[in-house]
């Protein structure tokens, strides 16, 4: 069985975020093992000179290292990801290269219209920086807009069209992982060009 | 023009620092900026929020009272680093410090592309509703390969580079006014103030220093002034001017009174002043603003009083949060009028308002709920964390 880490997106203490991934945590557990992933312990980065890492996020590097795929799920805030989200990458790429050709999914929720549209656009761009150069799945955008009504008691999507969707993508997505792990002609060189890339 | 510049870096050595102070040093005949570190900014997190710590307040304060702003970014990760955009949040979540003020961005990289890709994000989220700065468009600049950029008095090497870095701050200056016209008919700039006290007012006393630790002494006898069991007739009633001291010192605050000459006339004496909430000694009395204030509190303090002559506001409050979190102490600069309405200085008061806070909420057996506790308040409407409109709350 598939091995995939699921990253919430936020600090904050409530998240439907998080709760999107406890879904897919719970609906998918026949068909991948799924850990969920907290960022908010993580400390403000500050490029510290001496590249001493905090160590959950040694932790979390050899947790992605070890996983055969990513879920990363992020609000939006101010058209963008929020910084808590930034700061835990700025760390997962600052003298080690976890995410390198590592095969990422990206979902969002959000309490409005939207779904963090915005935000899953830049985190996108952000995952393709040569120091992250992650592999993130082409055309499989997963928006939950509305979130805070989007789940009933149990904590299940109330949508049947939202959760086929999300069957279809997550299927996909171990699909994305097999084919990832046979693109490796250029992985040294990602890693290379990932290790030159100066934080100064 | 008086500008700031964010330091778009918490790192101890940046390009984009020294970038904004090459811009502060060389371009000085164009504005004056003061540049703000995002050092001790801490990472945002809407269940935790401390808009009203210390250092939230002071970058908003110096940001409200700027004709514009001017961002210097790195690039991490193709976007902004963490700490600028933990800033931003901040700025945007519970209060909006960035509403309609024009901002111009610059950025330095070790590359060739010098942050252009930050740049462009930066622009959206400086565009997102909580935020709402004005970006000035165009005018790109981009500083890449850093590291031979500055010679070493910090100086750009490159002198067109040096030129189209004018240009685009020239551009700025014009575009500060062009919004400052959008934004509709503005007062004129407050005049500066007379922090010294140099000038007089009809009640000033002549003839005394002010710095003198025994003003008081020598001004009352200049003016004959009444004191003791002298009746002074006020609106409404009698008292002696004893009986005005006792009612003074009982009360529940430490007054003070600015003239309408920055001169410090009077505090409710009561404490020594390693007791009282903001220290005062007899010796301060008649001592113009400026002596009685550390130099660099002397910018705000002069906003401040241009606030309330200017009738912009009568009262500007203050949460000094250094008494520790015990005690809850607002400074409040409530402005004073004659009879036809003209300022007649400050009466500054200040409360710790935790005593009342508590015997409140004992009295009325309520409790205070927490403003990051969002998924119970969302039905108000209010657009929260995950909203699309973006960090901040509204309603």
């Amino acid at each position: 069985m598939k091995k995939l880490l699921a990253i919430v997106g936020t600090n904050s203490d409530q998240s439907t975020n998080r709760q999107l991934l406890q879904f897919i945590q719970r609906h998918f557990s026949k068909q991948a093992d799924i850990e969920i992933q907290e960022i908010r312990d993580i400390p403000l980065f500050n490029k510290p000179e001496d590249r001493k890492l905090p160590e959950i996020v040694e932790t979390i590097a050899n947790k992605i290292e070890a996983a055969d795929g990513v879920i990363i799920s992020t609000p939006e805030y101010d058209h963008a990801v929020p910084a808590s989200l930034i700061n835990a990458l700025n760390w997962l790429s600052y003298g080690i290269y976890p995410f390198v050709d590592k095969p990422v999914m990206i979902t969002g929720a959000s309490y409005g219209t939207l779904g963090s549209s915005r935000a899953q656009l830049h985190l996108r761009q952000i995952l393709d920086a040569p120091e992250l150069k992650a592999r993130i799945m082409p055309s499989s955008e997963f928006l939950l807009s509305y979130s805070l009504q989007a789940f009933d008691e149990e904590n299940h999507l109330k949508d049947q069209t939202q959760v086929e969707k999300l069957e279809g993508l997550f299927e996909d997505f171990l699909a994305f992982v097999e084919m990832v792990n046979q693109l490796t002609e250029v992985h040294e060189f990602n890693k290379r060009e990932a290790a030159n890339f100066s934080w100064e | 023009m008086k500008l700031v510049g964010i330091v778009g870096s918490n790192a101890d050595v940046s390009y984009n620092r020294k970038l904004l102070q090459f811009i502060k040093k060389h371009y000085k005949s164009l504005f004056e900026l003061e540049l703000i570190e995002i050092k001790d900014v801490p990472l945002f997190n809407q269940s935790d929020d401390q808009t009203n710590s210390e250092v939230i307040q002071r970058i908003h304060r110096k940001i409200l009272s700027a004709d514009g702003v001017i961002i210097a970014t790195p690039e991490h990760n193709h976007t902004i680093p963490a700490g600028l955009k933990s800033l931003l949040e901040w700025l945007s979540f519970n209060i909006h410090s960035l509403e309609n003020k024009p901002v111009m961005i610059v950025g330095a990289s070790y590359f060739d592309q010098g942050s252009s890709r930050a740049q462009l994000h930066l622009r959206q989220i400086l565009d997102a509703p909580g935020v709402n700065a004005i970006v000035m468009p165009g005018n790109e600049f981009l500083l890449g390969k850093v590291k031979e950029a500055f010679d070493e008095y910090g100086n750009l090497k490159d002198k067109g580079t040096v030129e189209f870095l004018r240009e685009c701050l020239e551009k700025f200056v014009r575009f500060v006014n062009v919004v400052a016209v959008l934004e509709g008919p503005k007062k004129e700039p407050a005049p500066p103030e007379d922090l010294y006290a140099t000038g007089k007012i009809d009640t000033t006393v002549e003839g005394v220093d002010m710095n003198a630790d025994d003003w008081l002494e020598q001004a009352a006898e200049a003016v004959g002034a009444v004191e003791g069991n002298t009746y002074v007739k006020l609106n409404r009633g009698l008292l002696t001017v004893d009986q005005i001291n006792y009612f003074l010192a009982s009360m529940p605050m430490e007054l003070t009174y600015a003239d309408n000459n920055n001169q410090f006339i009077y505090y409710n004496h009561t404490l020594p002043a390693e007791e009282m909430l903001a220290s005062r000694t007899p010796g301060q009395v008649g001592n113009p603003l400026a002596i009685c204030h550390p130099d660099a509190a002397l910018k705000n303090v002069e906003w401040v009083i241009q606030q309330l002559r200017s009738g912009e506001t009568d009262a500007v409050r203050v949460h000094v949060p250094t008494h520790g979190p015990d005690k809850y102490v607002v400074h409040t600069y409530q402005a004073m009028h004659d009879n036809d309405g003209n300022y007649a200085g400050i009466n500054e008061y200040v409360v710790d308002l935790k005593p009342h806070i508590d015997w409140y909420l004992q009295q009325t057996g309520q409790k205070l709920v927490g403003a990051g506790d969002t998924v119970t308040s969302t039905d108000n409407g209010a657009e929260k964390a995950d909203a699309v409109s973006g960090a901040s709350i509204k309603g």
